[in-house]
């Protein structure tokens, strides 16, 4: 009776010693890479009104996790840490012009079918760019997500790029009613290349008719995107091939481009992304551990118009795929176990803190004993070595 | 080259599909639906087989467990995976139905409101009586599916039917169609990139082999 009262709901974890430590200490390197690129940390309140993520567009309203408050209005805990953030902007640092570049490690919670490293509620880290709409933004948060990858430890992976102008300008020139735009989009979203192709046989105007059914292979190096501005047919994908062709060359001198790789059929978001979009890949794990990009009409639903990109990473998933690298070992040792006979204890304080002072992770035995039992006890209590204070 | 791992259903698809796979070169030794082997290996073209139940496929694919897999359109309509659908493999055709006893037919689709109903497909037949405006009863089962009317566990079935044989044997008549449905070839949303050129030019030569079939 007692052990079932004592289970926690579906979709939550415990992390326990060993793997919380391990976890920390990666977010830390995250965090560290973070500061070193000019982010500067922000911690926003982890339930807020529903309200405020209604507006925002980037929350998907049937996962979110909502709650009545004592005035009766809807609470929610936060599904996503890109709208708490913005709104953060518009409401509490003034001036709201100018850039701004912030970073979160943050939980967010949802309620979705727990998948691969993703349970209802997971870690977050992230940053957003706010105030600069140019190429050399959106190239310094695609090189940041690939530092902050590695940062974390991961060896093998791909970002793969997309751009919102492309696909929008395809739509726009294939003059389709607003009901069949709407179910290309869906079919797009859904990856549904058969589906694709014979929805855009209603197509009469043939160059764009043959993008379409080609969508979903649209992947590719720069040589690609250059290739396919040649055939297409409207300004708007040309300047999305532009931009991305620009962002590549600035990724150049971020030295970063052999993680990366265009896929033109990514979208992620149709309403919510304007611009560049991303996600990225590893071979570990079936899902993506990072995504983003640039989202700006956002900023203007809280009444500060402004551009913005950024981008997210899962810190669960990128545990799970290192530990299918064999990289993610649980880390529960310590250096020193200091034990001492009856009447010694003080002496054994004092080596401890002095250990400790040296930078040492140091145990110390909570009872007197004889130097045998100390042999025992160190290794059961996962120090490496003993150090006996007479 | 990494290995690319295709998944298999047991059942109808199984036989057509070997042999579609082998002619644009994907083949093994001892792919066969009763293997002990859980795992067949080609080392020589570095491709991976396994064999799974119907209903699994979707989820063994989404996970990237498999990179790709050979599937019914009814069993993606009826778990929703997010896998890249890449190719009508024309075989395997069925659809998904409505039927009844022949003896209760009634004059139209409406008068079965609140009713229950028997079948494999809960998420299709949900969206289907949705649509329709219907309130429906439904009652999961995992197989004979045409059982449950005539024992009385419910009014109507909403199950696949390939030749309606087994539905007339039954004296049930089929009222409505849900959906159509044919094999599908599908992949996980990272092999599809990360294995991009192998997997289009599988489909490619797939494309061309089914398109000669297809000719008399």
């Amino acid at each position: 009776m007692t052990r079932n009262l004592l289970q926690i709901p579906y979709g939550t974890k415990d992390i326990l010693p060993g793997e919380a430590r391990m976890k920390r200490n990666m977010e830390d390197r995250i965090a560290k890479n973070f500061l070193a690129w000019g982010y500067d940390e922000a911690i926003t309140p982890t339930f807020e009104y529903a309200d405020t993520f209604d507006l925002s567009g980037a929350d998907l309203p049937d996962e979110s996790m909502k709650f009545l408050g004592r005035d009766n209005r809807t609470f929610m805990l936060r599904s996503e840490m890109t709208t708490p953030l913005a709104r953060m902007v518009v409401t509490r640092m003034s001036p709201v012009e100018g850039v701004k570049r912030l970073f979160y490690i943050a939980n967010v919670f949802r309620h979705e079918e727990t998948q691969a490293g993703r349970q209802c509620e997971f870690c977050q880290a992230g940053v957003e760019l706010f105030g600069e709409a140019n190429a050399q933004a959106d190239a310094e948060v695609l090189a940041l997500a690939v530092q902050s990858l590695k940062a974390a430890g991961l060896g093998h992976f791909i970002l793969s790029i997309g751009h919102s102008g492309f696909i929008n300008g395809l739509l726009e020139d294939a003059e389709l009613t607003p009901a069949q735009t709407e179910r290309v989009k869906q079919m797009i979203l859904s990856h549904n290349s058969v589906a694709l192709e014979k929805a855009a046989d209603v197509i009469s105007f043939e160059p764009v008719q043959k993008m379409l059914k080609q969508l979903l292979y649209l992947q590719g190096g720069p040589d690609m995107l250059r290739n396919l501005h040649k055939h297409a047919s409207n300004p708007k994908s040309q300047e999305a091939l532009d931009n991305l062709l620009e962002i590549y060359s600035l990724c150049e001198a971020y030295g970063v481009t052999e993680y990366l790789s265009f896929d033109l059929s990514l979208i992620r978001n149709f309403d919510y992304y304007t611009g560049m979009v991303f996600e990225a890949y590893g071979p570990q794990i079936g899902f993506n551990i990072c995504g983003g990009g640039r989202y700006d009409t956002m900023m203007a639903k809280f009444g500060s118009p402004m551009p913005a990109t950024g981008f997210a990473m899962g810190i669960d998933r990128i545990i799970l795929a290192l530990r299918r690298e064999g990289r993610f070992k649980d880390q529960s040792t310590w250096d020193m176990y200091v034990a001492w006979p009856e009447g010694s204890e003080k002496k054994a304080i004092a080596k401890a803190m002095q250990l400790r002072g040296d930078g040492r992770t140091v145990k110390v035995a909570t009872s007197p004993m004889s130097y045998e039992e100390a042999a025992g006890a160190c290794p059961m209590n996962r120090c490496e070595a003993l150090v006996y204070v007479k | 080259m990494d290995y690319l791992t295709i998944a298999l259903p047991k059942g109808k698809l199984f036989d057509k599909s070997v042999k579609v796979l082998a002619k644009v070169g994907y083949a093994a030794d001892n792919v066969v639906e009763d293997s002990r082997k859980l795992v067949i290996t080609n080392e020589e073209t570095k491709v991976k087989f396994i064999i799974v139940k119907t209903m699994d496929l979707p989820t063994y694919v989404e996970y990237g467990a498999a990179d790709i897999g050979i599937i019914g359109k009814d069993v993606l309509l009826e778990q929703r995976k997010d896998v890249y659908e890449l190719l009508d493999m024309g075989y395997g055709k069925c659809h998904l139905m409505m039927a009844v006893p022949a003896a209760r037919v009634l004059p139209n689709i409406m008068d079965y409101t609140h009713m229950r109903v028997a079948t494999k497909y809960p998420n299709s037949a949900v969206e289907f009586f949705d649509k329709m405006g219907m309130q429906m009863e439904i009652v999961k089962l995992n197989g004979s599916i045409e059982l449950a009317p005539i024992v009385g566990l419910s009014e109507l079935i909403v199950d696949i039917v390939e030749t309606g044989t087994t539905i007339r044997e039954n004296n049930l008549k089929e009222v409505a169609t849900v959906y159509p449905s044919s094999a599908r070839l599908i992949a996980n949303k990272v092999s599809f990139k990360l294995q991009h050129q192998r997997i289009k030019k599988l489909v490619r030569d797939l494309k061309k082999v089914l398109k000669e079939e297809a000719q008399p």
